[in-house]
């Protein structure tokens, strides 16, 4: 026993010895210089710009030895006209980041204002060539028209965004079942509608609305149709290695003539178009709406924040129902890589010290600075894992908020961590979450090409004005001022006309230089 | 035609009363001024008449109608104004067309009275103008077009010609005396120029302060003023006015100045002021440079001459006050200089009460 | 040689006499230099290809490229033919409307009453163009918007008004007329002021009713006033409201709706086209060069009113 307890002394006395030590080597790893490095740094957001003093930032800083000074201002909060400013000036800070930052630095990157990113990291960053290495489609994605990389982007994580929800109380209301197919959707539909789900003896209620009108468009998928394969509404999709647009197709076509007719028959939101960002709320608080496309999160919150009002309340995600060709798909996924992020512009005297500095943020003690903030004060590492500290988790203040005050899940260039939001999301969306991840609905992304200067020409002489006719059209079939089948032909020479087959064209050669293999 | 008659008007303005209660007649064709210094009541009174003021108390009658409640447009009644009022936009033969063209009158008669009005008025080559392209005179006469076209009963007069250069002022009222006795309308005018009143009343009423001081004819209001006031108002220069002491001697009535007894006109009313404080007044035209007979010389210094061409103002002082005198130059300047003496009228001298500013030998009183 | 020094020795002297003066002058000169003329220098990227990286004078030229594209454009001359639209019909609608308002206000004797009347209507002036937004698309929303509560309750169907093209014109005109014409009508109310009273005196001796004044006094006299805002009005035809539009408008109603700058500013500002957007911006501006030089020119000829 003392024996024992001797060498256990010895043994504690040197790992209490070494610990230290080990942990101070860890620091040395991180260490970008020697000498402290001050760089400047412009990141503008709608909401912030960098913060010298963000804890986040001070603990980097004591890392890697290089601390970011913001000389970015708040006098505007349109991050485009803040960017414009500062590339009219020619004046740039060493690192440039912030919103909209990919079409700003894929276009001025060439031209000689920011450096491409390639051979930097291929030689001085090893956590991000992992990073690329393992997401090459990302890497496509955000690459310059040149086959350049101009910026670190901001990555997010996690898979999905918006689904299907249903009041499961009207449903036992008017004796029907979550929908499973087209069909059964019409029914409950119908019935939400003339069955007074909601008991008040009036006839006012609105089975299907949305707070953007475009996820009432989505519903084309019912049909076969599509919508935009990426985060941004009526853009382009790729299928099978192809570029191709929705608005344009056979099972478009078919989804808005039965989305008209649901309309006509007064199943969909008569408002939809107008109601706003405030029609979900209105509309669920008021026991009014039946079913929506929303996001998983601040959608499944109102089950609680509604019950108290109506004590039954039940909104629940529901899988996608199928569709005419039996398939369930959900056409809303998150975007594998956001616009946003840093990159180093060619007034910078320390580019080498500066993508060390970058490559610090994808370790694995940078991911978790950027993504929970400081260890010790924010999480702990529990079975290795970073963990919300139980106080930060029920402060009151949405975790995200708390994040963005301390410098944490800031656009900088970083690696998101699901966990984090995981673990602070409402059951409800967990539950809907897991529905979702059972099965195989999702749909492959489109993330974007970059032009190079002719096609981007062609670009933005024609797909303007053909977008707006689209949506022109769009509504004014879904409102049925018009008949989407009487107008097909017109509609396709029309765009046509317009420039369609040219945009395509282009699309199809840049959308072939970025993911061609 | 019909006079006009004031009965016991008032004008009050809330607490503040500005007209006190105003009697006056004007007869048929009469043309009478109405005169005094700014804020006396006088314009106030003419528009009361007009009907552009509401009447607090009292009884205007114009020929046998009492009009306290009728519409201006029905009292027959036009009125000219100050600053000629006239429309901008619209030519002169339209201006004048303008009250005509209200009251729907044919155009063939309108036209016809227009052009008969612009011929009494000299008007004729100007009836295409604009308002703006005209002299000050032009435009005044204009706007007495505008009220003769009507053929009212009753003119009323504004301050028509005080924006005139003093020139025209003469000329216009020469005028507007030529008209009157022409047209023989029923006229009320109102002005703060006595030279103007003198010219062209045949009754001047003297305002102050919202009550009426005296009412004459121009030689009355001249000679024989009521008060101080009216003396020191009407006349250019005004009547000389000297503090003096009544005595009686035997000579009659007398007023002690300073160590000089001067004869005053002789009257009842003056026997118990005998000892008391008076002013005499004297129109400075009424003032002898010649030995008078029967009448002791005053000794002066002549201060000042101001010289206005055929006449002169000698500037003189009897004790601390000013005197002026008026002289004619027909004989020269120097003997005016030279000047010692001076010899007053009896008859032509006005005695006030230095108390009151009442006059105490006014042909009235007697 | 002589003259010229003479002309300087005498343009010191003047310069020291009268510099105060000059010095008063300045503000007003720099603003329209700095504001006015030196942006005037950027009206060039119309001709260029424009990178804002690459600067003004980096650019290369392309000539009227921009223009050729802009009018080669369906929805660019749909753009222009509702700007016309949209602000003659705003004109013919919305110009009397303050003149009206100031006509009834100088008629009002009760002053109390007058003065809660005209802060009324002066109100809407000054709340923020989203909120106007937000009231016209509450109150015309088919379901609970007053008007078409209005409609049902004298037996109409609802219409979604915000969504038919034939209807979005005139909402927005009378919008726009709702939220500025009682503040446009205190220029008619001042005019009115400045009119000589003795006009109306001697009118009211004269015989004339209240009406007959209005149309034969006030109205002729304050017409130099309205020739001169309708001169104003007629060089800013082709500005529309834009940032009302762009909240009120959907698809749906583009056919409708769709003006010069909103056209601009899906096209030009949210795709990132500044020269695009510059070419628009100036076939806007000398449209509306032409429009009050030519209006300037009729009133001078026609009522001998102009603005300069």
């Amino acid at each position: 026993m003392q024996k024992l307890s001797i060498s256990t002394l010895a043994a504690l006395v040197a790992a209490s010895m070494t610990l230290p030590v080990t942990a101070s080597a860890a620091d040395m790893n991180y260490k970008v210089t020697d000498k402290p490095l001050e760089l400047t740094i412009h990141l503008h957001t709608k909401k912030y710009v960098y913060n010298d003093d963000w804890p986040v930032e001070k603990r980097a800083q004591e890392l890697t030895n290089v601390s970011l000074k913001n000389v970015a201002s708040m006098a505007t909060n349109k991050s485009e006209e803040a960017f414009n400013l500062l590339i009219a000036s020619g004046d740039l800070p060493d690192i440039v980041g912030g919103s909209s930052l990919k079409e700003n630095v894929n276009q001025y990157g060439p031209q000689g204002a920011f450096l491409p990113l390639n051979d930097l990291i291929e030689e001085h960053a090893p956590n991000l060539k992992a990073f690329f290495d393992a997401n090459k489609d990302i890497l496509n994605a955000i690459s310059a028209a040149d086959g350049n990389l101009y910026f670190i982007p901001y990555v997010p994580d996690g898979k999905f965004a918006r689904a299907y929800f249903i009041r499961q109380d009207w449903l036992k209301a008017v004796g029907k079942e979550t929908p499973q197919n087209i069909d059964e959707l019409h029914d409950v539909l119908v019935a939400f509608r003339d069955g007074d789900p909601n008991g008040n003896g009036k006839k006012d209620e609105i089975p299907l609305f949305a707070r953007q009108w475009e996820e009432l468009i989505r519903l084309v998928t019912l049909w076969d149709g599509r919508v935009s394969g990426s985060d941004t509404y009526h853009d382009f999709y790729v299928q099978d290695g192809e570029i191709r647009h929705g608005y344009s197709e056979e099972g478009y076509k078919v989804g808005i003539s039965n989305l008209a007719k649901w309309y006509a028959e007064g199943l969909i939101d008569p408002e939809v178009f107008t109601r706003g960002s405030r029609a979900r709320e209105y509309l669920l608080s008021n026991d009014l709406g039946g079913m929506t496309h929303d996001w998983f999160a601040s959608t499944s919150s109102y089950n609680d924040s509604v019950s108290e009002k109506i004590p039954e309340f039940s909104f629940k995600a529901f899988i996608p129902p199928e569709g005419i060709s039996g398939k369930r798909v959900e056409a809303n996924r998150r975007t594998k890589v956001k616009p946003e992020g840093w990159a180093i512009s060619y007034t910078n005297e320390h580019p080498v010290e500066t993508i060390k500095y970058f490559d610090f943020w994808f370790t694995e003690e940078g991911r978790n600075l950027s993504n929970f903030g400081i260890e010790g004060v924010h999480y702990d590492l529990v079975d290795g894992k970073a963990t919300f500290k139980p106080e930060i988790l029920n402060a009151g203040t949405p975790i995200n908020t708390q994040m963005w005050q301390v410098g944490a899940q800031v656009q900088r260039g970083f690696y998101q961590d699901y966990e984090y939001e995981r673990q602070w999301s409402n059951k409800h969306a967990l539950e809907g979450i897991a529905l979702y991840e059972a099965g195989d609905y999702l749909l492959e992304p489109y993330m974007g090409v970059a032009f190079v200067e002719d096609e981007k020409k062609v670009y933005d002489k024609y797909w303007p004005s053909i977008k707006t006719y689209m949506l022109e059209m769009q509504q004014a079939w879904i409102l049925g001022t018009s008949d989407v089948n009487e107008d097909w032909d017109k509609y396709q020479s029309q765009l046509e006309r317009l420039g369609y087959s040219k945009v395509m064209k282009v699309m199809e050669s840049a959308y072939e230089r970025q993911y061609g293999s | 035609m019909s006079g006009v008659a004031l009965k016991s008007i008032v004008k009050s303005y809330g607490e503040t009363t500005v007209v006190h209660g105003i009697d006056l007649e004007v007869k048929s064709q009469e043309f009478v001024v109405l005169v005094g210094p700014s804020g006396c009541g006088k314009s106030t009174t003419l528009r009361m008449v007009a009907g552009l003021e509401e009447i607090s108390a009292g009884e205007v009658t114009i020929g046998d109608r009492l009009i306290n409640n009728v519409a201006p447009k029905d009292r027959d009644v036009a009125m000219v104004f100050q600053n000629y009022a006239l429309y901008p936009h619209l030519n002169v033969a339209d201006n004048i067309a303008f009250g005509l063209r209200i009251r729907k009158t044919p155009e063939i008669e309108t036209k016809r009275l227009v052009a008969e009005v612009a011929k009494i008025l000299g008007l004729e080559e100007y009836l295409d103008r604009q308002p703006k392209d005209l002299s000050g005179g032009q435009r005044q006469r204009v706007a007495m077009g505008r009220a003769i076209v009507r053929h009212p009963k009753v003119f009323l007069f504004d301050e028509p010609l005080s924006n005139l250069d003093a020139k025209l002022r003469t000329q216009m009222r020469a005028e507007i005396k030529r008209l009157h006795k022409r047209l023989g309308v029923t006229s009320i005018y109102v002005t703060h120029d006595q030279v103007e009143a003198m010219t062209l009343a045949d009754r001047i009423v003297i305002m102050r302060d919202g009550y009426i001081e005296q009412v004459g004819t121009p030689m009355e209001v001249f000679n024989h003023p009521i008060n101080t006031f009216v003396a020191s108002f009407m006349g250019s220069p005004a009547m000389n006015q000297v503090n003096a002491t009544l005595v009686k001697t035997e000579h009659g009535y007398c007023a002690q100045i300073g160590d000089r007894l001067v004869s005053l006109p002789q009257s009842q009313q003056l026997e118990d002021r005998v000892g008391k404080e008076i002013v005499v007044g004297v129109r400075p035209e009424y003032v002898s440079i010649v030995p008078l007979e029967g009448t002791q010389g005053v000794p002066i210094e002549v201060d000042l001459l101001e010289t206005l061409g055929s006449e002169a103002l000698l500037h003189t002082h009897v004790g601390d006050a000013v005197f002026v005198i008026k002289a004619e130059t027909i004989d020269g300047l120097e003997h005016l200089h030279a000047l010692k003496e001076i010899y007053f009228n009896p008859s032509r001298m006005t005695v006030f009460d230095a108390e009151t500013g009442i006059a105490l030998n006014h042909p009235t009183m007697n | 040689m002589q003259s010229y020094n003479e002309k300087l020795a005498w343009l010191g002297r003047h310069l020291k006499r009268e510099w105060q003066i000059y010095v008063l002058l300045a503000p007003t000169l720099i603003w329209f230099i700095v504001f006015l003329y030196k942006p005037m220098y950027g009206l060039q990227i119309a001709f260029k290809d424009y990178s804002v990286f690459k600067g003004i004078v980096g650019s290369p030229w392309v000539g009227f490229e921009h223009f050729t594209t802009l009018f080669g454009n369906d929805h660019f001359i749909r753009a222009i033919k509702n700007t016309v639209i949209i602000s003659s019909l705003s004109l013919v609608f919305g110009f009397p409307v303050p003149i009206l308002l100031a006509l009834m206000f100088n008629e009002i004797l009760n002053p109390k009453f007058k003065k809660t009347t005209q802060t009324i209507v002066y109100l809407p002036h000054f709340i923020s163009t989203v909120i106007i937004a937000g009231i016209v698309i509450t109150a015309f929303s088919p379901s609970s918007g007053v008007v078409n509560l209005l409609l049902q309750s004298l037996g109409f169907d609802p219409v979604y008004f915000l969504v038919k093209p034939e209807w979005f014109r005139p909402i927005f005109i009378g919008s726009g007329i709702w939220q500025e014409s009682g503040f446009s009508s205190i220029v008619f109310l001042a005019a009115m002021a400045g009119v000589n009273p003795a006009l109306y005196e001697s009118a009211v001796v004269d015989g004339a009713s209240r009406w007959q004044m209005m149309w034969k006094i006030t109205i002729p006299c304050i017409l130099p006033t309205i020739i001169i805002m309708l001169i104003i009005r007629i060089g800013n035809l082709l500005e529309v409201g834009f940032e009302l539009i762009i909240l009120l408008y959907q698809p749906a109603t583009y056919d409708t709706a769709d003006v010069i700058s909103t056209y601009i500013y899906r096209q030009g500002l949210q795709a990132g086209q500044y020269d695009l957007a510059a070419a628009a911006g100036l076939f806007n501006a000398v449209v509306a060069f032409i429009l009050v030089m030519s209006a300037n020119t009729i009133s001078k000829r026609l009522s001998n009113t102009s603005l300069w």
